[in-house]
């Protein structure tokens, strides 16, 4: 166990060193923190600063609850007009009759005004309106595109955070035995150990990456005000991403770590790696389906199949309500998977790894001894 | 000590890399481990460190199977050097003296008694990859040996070395081997074996051709003659063993084995005896005669 701490730990140390680190750190935080802001600059609330000459604040604040409304006096019309023409303010009423704008009213605003102003007009004349009342005869709706858009997030992190990680296994596997490092390595610790350690520390870097990415996200969510927006139960949401990254991880980068050691040089990892990469990319394919029809039978049975469940389930969970024992069952099948990975796959590490030169076979290296 | 008995190695086309090697190495002796490329010297210090598995045979350390435990104590410098490139020099020997199971304060001291040794002290921050080549296997050599090993298997470490570094490297050997230790490595440069082993392997087509010290070599090829008589009368040595040469008017006669004083004699009749001594095979010649 020792062993295969120094090992993770030298990973650790080597890859948060590095500038790459640093600086992919730092901008897909930004980015991400970005990204959560999105809605507040592209969809959000509509936000309105109105002059006014005279006369009264017509009530826009009650037909547009959402928006943000701000009201300026101008002691006379020249001056509201260069506040107008400044920007200082989006449109300037003049005696509650006219109204100043710099070109083209914005629609929206428009109609706001003029409803405001007949409402006003209609209650001066003692006359009061009922406005018409909505009822939703469907299921509560109100977070649908939340949860999609949050599972889309999920499914895309899931795939980034996942695969960069199992590159770097990858290519340290190829590294330690293209270079015959291992062969030193190996007098005094254990294959097991040092597929583990390696594993394990390039997955506390990952965890590292992924944890300042979502915080990023959500510290962005709450400043722009989206988090209103959060579905009920978004804390499980998030855990339940963080969990099953784990899960995806450790399953993939057993397999990544094990397929690389059949080749000797950088070159062929990608070639080597194919076929967990075709797993990967049906998984990745099947929960951004699963983001949008979160219980599509194709999504809700691949939901429990490893190594896809390790990025459709989440990705369910986000986009829909999924029981508890659903959720359990697919992890304890995946961390059945995770280990059954790893046991064949450090066996084929550990028979593959000194055999430097061409590209091995999976079957012969599991033959012979 | 450890003893090497019968190892065979078949690789996969049938080629047979080893055809039953042995030898011993006892405690504090250097043994010196030549043959032509592909002889056989790196399979042989591969399955002693446990990289390859033998087909037959065994490694017997203190006359037991040799187990993971006790290969942990060994030190391993591999043919084809590997060393973390982008990791600094001081960080890497660390590393390893760790992995080795030194605890941290007993590995800094080692590490830097052994770089100041080396003369790496001024690139202990350095990375890997920016030291030279020299350096580099510096650096692979101090992997080697920061943990005290009790066994050295060094693969060709003389080469590439500047003759200051080959000084070094051999005395650090030396004090090795004086402490103990069994030392054996490879080499192409047979003089530098010669001077610093006290025993030798010759390998050929896997096999073992000869091994032993330096002397036992020297006496199994026999003892040999050699007289340089100026102006001979002619065929003066007709009857005697031995080859006959001419350099200018003197004759040279080298003769193995056979009646020394007889052929002093006969040589004194001849005419000038300008010199009359026994020489020793260098271990170059005694490789030629074993390989050929």
């Amino acid at each position: 166990m020792n062993g295969l701490l120094m090992v993770a730990g030298r990973e650790i140390r080597t890859q948060v060193r590095t500038r790459a680190f640093v600086i992919s750190l730092l901008v897909s935080a930004l980015l991400t923190g970005g990204i959560a802001f999105a809605p507040k600059l592209f969809g959000g609330p509509d936000e309105y600063n109105l002059g006014r000459v005279g006369g009264q604040e017509l009530a826009v604040q009650a037909l547009a609850p959402e928006a943000k409304i701000t009201w300026k006096t101008y002691p006379d019309e020249p001056a509201a007009t260069t506040a107008v023409l400044d920007g200082d303010v989006d449109v300037a009423l003049v005696d509650g009759t006219r109204v100043l704008s710099n070109g083209e009213i914005d629609d929206e605003l428009g109609l706001l005004l003029q409803s405001a102003n007949r409402e006003a007009q209609i209650g001066a004349a003692g006359v009061t309106v009922t406005p018409l009342q909505v009822q939703s005869v469907g299921a509560d709706t109100r977070y649908e595109s939340a949860r999609q858009g949050i599972a889309t997030v999920v499914v895309l992190l899931l795939f980034f955070m996942i695969m960069s990680s199992v590159m770097v296994v990858a290519m340290g596997v190829v590294e330690e035995k293209g270079s015959r490092i291992v062969e030193i390595l190996l007098i005094s610790i254990r294959p097991w150990q040092l597929l583990g350690g390696k594993i394990f520390g390039l997955g506390v870097v990952g965890f590292i990456n992924l944890t300042a990415v979502v915080a990023a996200g959500l510290v962005g969510a709450f400043l722009s005000g989206f988090a209103t927006d959060f579905p009920p139960g978004m804390a499980g949401i998030v855990v339940s991403a963080v969990a099953w990254w784990i899960l995806g991880y450790a399953f993939f980068a057993a397999l990544a770590g094990s397929l690389a050691s059949l080749v000797s040089r950088q070159e062929e990892v990608g070639n080597v790696l194919q076929p967990m990469m075709m797993l990967f990319l049906i998984s990745y394919g099947v929960s951004f389906f699963a983001s949008a029809s979160p219980d599509h039978p194709v999504a809700e049975i691949l939901s429990f199949v490893p190594p896809f469940s390790s990025m459709i389930m989440p990705v369910r969970v986000a986009a829909s309500e999924v029981a508890l024992w659903e959720v359990l069952l697919s992890g304890g099948l995946m961390v059945v998977a995770v280990a059954a990975t790893l046991m064949v796959g450090g066996r084929i590490y550990e028979r593959a790894v000194l055999r430097t030169g061409r590209r091995l076979k999976v079957s012969e290296v599991l033959r012979t001894k | 000590m450890l003893e090497i008995r019968g190892l065979r190695k078949i690789f996969g086309a049938g080629k047979v890399a080893l055809d039953g090697v042995s030898f011993e190495v006892p405690a504090g002796q250097m043994f010196g481990f030549v043959g032509a490329n592909g002889a056989g010297k790196t399979t042989t210090m591969r399955i002693v460190m446990g990289v390859l598995q033998a087909d037959e045979g065994e490694v017997l350390w203190n006359g037991r199977p040799l187990t993971f435990a006790e290969r942990r104590t060994f030190g391993y410098m591999p043919e084809e050097r590997g060393l973390y490139q982008k990791m600094r020099v001081g960080e890497q020997i660390d590393y390893f003296g760790r992995l080795h199971g030194i605890d941290a304060g007993a590995v800094g001291k080692a590490r830097d008694a052994l770089i100041g040794r080396l003369g790496l002290t001024e690139r202990v921050n350095d990375t890997v990859e920016s030291l030279s080549l020299g350096n580099q296997q510096r650096v692979q050599l101090a992997v080697a040996l920061i943990h005290d090993p009790e066994l050295l298997i060094l693969d060709e470490p003389f080469s590439g070395l500047d003759p200051i570094a080959v000084d070094v490297l051999a005395e650090v050997l030396h004090e090795r081997a004086r402490g103990g230790v069994p030392v054996i490595f490879s080499s192409h440069q047979l003089e530098l074996v010669e001077r610093l082993c006290d025993s030798v392997g010759i390998v050929a087509g896997g096999r073992m051709m000869a091994s032993g010290s330096v002397e036992e070599l020297r006496d199994a090829e026999g003892r040999r003659l050699r007289v340089v008589v100026r102006d001979p009368k002619p065929g003066w040595a007709d009857g005697l063993p031995g080859e006959l040469s001419k350099d200018g008017d003197r004759d040279v006669l080298t003769v193995v084995g056979g009646d020394d004083q007889s052929v002093l004699r006969r040589a004194v009749e001849a005419g000038h005896v300008e010199s009359y001594g026994v020489e020793r095979p260098t271990l170059v010649e005694i490789f030629r005669e074993a390989v050929a």
